[in-house]
């Protein structure tokens, strides 16, 4: 696909006519210096976000709670999407989208509520440069640089950014906006490679020691009855935050009410760490002890998922060590069970 | 685009007192909705939520369809109330059935408990009405009590009678009454001189969690492969579409793999009977 380049004052052209699409939602550093995603309305100036923002990009296509159903039947169509940008996706959100698309948009259905608004998304993706502490995408199998997945991703260089077309959506919108758009030159290109290079660098230096001797899915078929578990859950208190930070994490529960003299059915994000998650008819339960659930979201992401997708579960993001009131860390986690 | 989250409303046409804790309910789907056998569908008793329960009759009939359903819950005792009349949603068919064309020319064992008759009464119904296909059935079926046998009248004779020398059908009760004449022992105690050929035989097991452990075993030791034992795989479930994550076996989701599974695929994964 091609390159461009765009300087900064054109760049923020570029975003105002991109607001004409519909709603547009930036990434940008708060005062606090957090990476937060924002209205386009609400933010001042545009500024390079460096590094993924601190919730995930899911509620966008999975919303935490949706109406998705009203019965009895009167099958009226579903409700159009409108379209909506979003500036400021990190690879490892990417990464999630694509994990999100292949539960959602595969299999013998699709969920037309996911499939709606993700069909309007427009996704503006960025290299990283200012890498978290908590940042492991590079052990997942995930670059911290845009490699696929985006509609365009930018690149931070001097005087502007190397804009890379991604996808027939990116390359309309940089055609209807051509004036401000220019060939990206060979300079351009080495300033992104050497940005790449030593962002992959960092992020490859404090992930090193969490490196699975083999891989992911051969750990985890060695390590089911590890200790590991038992000693790491002791400070889980069971509240999902791990869970519902998660980019990738996909379930949700189906929930009717009444609304008037009709009924609605709700989907609202569920939690395989609660304990009703897989209580069955009479009170059994196949996952009845907290091990078994906290060990569950680490086999989801790295055993099961694989398995059925050919790619981690997980994107190495770090959200859930910054999330967990217990202080678990993933990492950790699975390098004690490594050792052992 | 379909959505896959909506009920297509249904009205219980007859409601049939089975045993003290289970009835039929006789539904008619106001929107074409059909099923292979071993299908399930989610049943919504309006504005309390759904719960999956799979088909009780043939898949051949379309107009009307049967679920037999034991009361033990939220919404399994709300349908417990409902009557003649009134409706409920159906959405569906969700999963993979019994794999009936693959079981051409074989002879077919099927052990059953409980409520775990209800699948297996559409499974027999529909491998009674292609009954040239198949070289023998035997239904070994098992309940509490003579008042806890789930379909009494075919099981005691009339199902047998369709065809004596194909079909055999063996009723066995955990305990006897004054009228009951049968077998007593659990169903594995009549899962043996089977008379059929194991090399060209499958069976299904259905029923309540310990009745499909120990039912599976005997047909291990009976010297059925694996691959040859379709197991009923009942986990928690809600969207039934494969998206949700509840019914999560392994890799598996067995509303959408399942439920009907094969043993060699499900023997490893974690806590398989709970
Ligand atoms: C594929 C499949 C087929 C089934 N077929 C039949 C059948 O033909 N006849 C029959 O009587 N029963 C069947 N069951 C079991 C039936 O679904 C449960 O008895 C029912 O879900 C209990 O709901 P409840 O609200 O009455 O119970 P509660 O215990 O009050 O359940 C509350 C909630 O827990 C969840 N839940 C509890 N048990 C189950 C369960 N077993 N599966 C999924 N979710 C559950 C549901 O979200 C439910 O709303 C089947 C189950 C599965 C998975
Ligand atoms: S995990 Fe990698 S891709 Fe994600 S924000 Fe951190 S450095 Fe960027
Ligand atoms: S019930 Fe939702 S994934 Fe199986």
């Amino acid at each position: 696909m091609q390159t461009h380049f765009i300087t900064d004052t054109d760049l923020v052209t570029f975003f105002t006519s991109l607001e004409k699409r519909g709603p547009m939602y930036m990434a940008v550093r708060d005062e606090e210096g957090t990476v937060r995603v924002k209205p386009s309305s609400e933010v001042g100036s545009y500024s390079y976000p460096g590094v993924r923002a601190f919730q995930p990009l899911k509620p966008f296509f999975f919303s935490a709670l949706e109406e998705v159903a009203e019965y009895p039947s009167a099958d009226k169509p579903l409700k159009e999407a409108r379209p909506f940008t979003i500036v400021g996706a990190a690879s490892c959100d990417l990464r999630a989208i694509e994990a999100l698309d292949r539960v959602f948009l595969e299999g013998d259905f699709k969920d037309p509520f996911y499939e709606e608004k993700r069909s309007k998304a427009l996704i503006i993706g960025f290299d990283c440069t200012d890498p978290l502490e908590t940042c492991f995408c590079v052990l997942m199998g995930v670059e911290p640089y845009v490699e696929k997945g985006f509609d365009l991703g930018l690149a931070k260089v001097e005087g502007g950014y190397v804009v890379e077309v991604g996808s027939d959506k990116g390359k309309q919108v940089v055609d209807d906006n051509k004036g401000l758009f220019k060939p990206a030159t060979e300079n351009h290109l080495s300033q992104r490679k050497a940005l790449r290079d030593k962002t992959r660098d960092i992020v490859e230096k404090q992930s090193r020691e969490y490196k699975p001797a083999t891989t992911w899915q051969d750990l985890m078929s060695k390590v089911y009855e590890d200790s590991t578990w038992a000693r790491n859950v002791e400070t889980c208190v069971e509240c999902g935050a791990c869970l519902f930070i998660c980019p990738t994490c996909q379930c949700f529960l189906l929930y009717d009410q009444r609304a008037g003299d009709r009924f609605k059915r709700l989907k609202m994000w569920d939690s395989c760490v609660y304990k009703n998650f897989t209580r069955v008819a009479g009170g059994a339960n196949p996952r009845e002890r907290l091990i078994d659930r906290f060990r569950h979201r680490y086999y989801h992401k790295l055993d099961y998922f694989p398995k059925t997708y050919g790619f981690e579960g997980c994107t190495g993001c770090g959200r859930c060590i910054v999330a967990c009131p217990g202080e678990i860390d993933m990492r950790k986690v699975l390098k004690e069970a490594d050792k052992s | 685009m379909k959505n896959v989250y909506r009920p297509i409303d249904a009205e219980i046409l007859e409601v049939i007192d089975e045993t003290p804790t289970i009835k039929t309910f006789v539904v008619e789907p106001k929107e074409d909705i059909g099923f292979a056998t071993g299908q399930f569908m989610e049943v919504t008793v309006p504005g309390l939520g759904e719960a999956p329960f799979t088909p009780s009759s043939s898949p051949n009939v379309k107009e009307k369809i049967d679920f037999t359903i034991m009361s033990v819950g939220k919404v399994t005792e709300e349908l417990h109330r409902m009557t003649k009349g009134q409706m409920v949603g159906v959405r569906g068919p969700m999963g993979k059935g019994y794999p009936l064309d693959a079981w051409k020319g074989k002879e077919i064992l099927i052990v059953g408990g409980g409520v775990g008759a209800a699948p297996l009464r559409s499974l027999f119904l529909a491998l009674v009405e292609r009954l040239d296909d198949f070289k023998k059935i035997l239904y070994c079926y098992g309940a509490r009590t003579p008042g806890d046998i789930v379909y009494k009248e075919q099981i005691l004779d009339k199902w047998q009678k369709i065809n004596p020398k194909k079909i055999e059908i063996r009723t066995t009760v955990d305990e006897g009454d004054s009228t009951w004449k049968g077998n007593v022992g659990v169903v594995t105690t009549v899962v043996k001189d089977l008379g059929i050929d194991i090399n060209n035989s499958v069976g299904v097991v259905c029923g309540p969690p310990i009745m499909m452990k120990f039912g599976t075993f005997a047909l291990v030791e009976q010297g059925y492969p694996d691959s040859a034992i379709h197991l009923s795989m009942e986990k928690n479930m809600s969207c039934g579409i494969g998206k949700c994550g509840h019914c999560m076996l392994g890799e598996y989701m067995v509303c959408q793999d399942g439920p009907v599974m094969t043993y060699d695929k499900v023997k490893d994964k974690p806590a398989i009977w709970d």
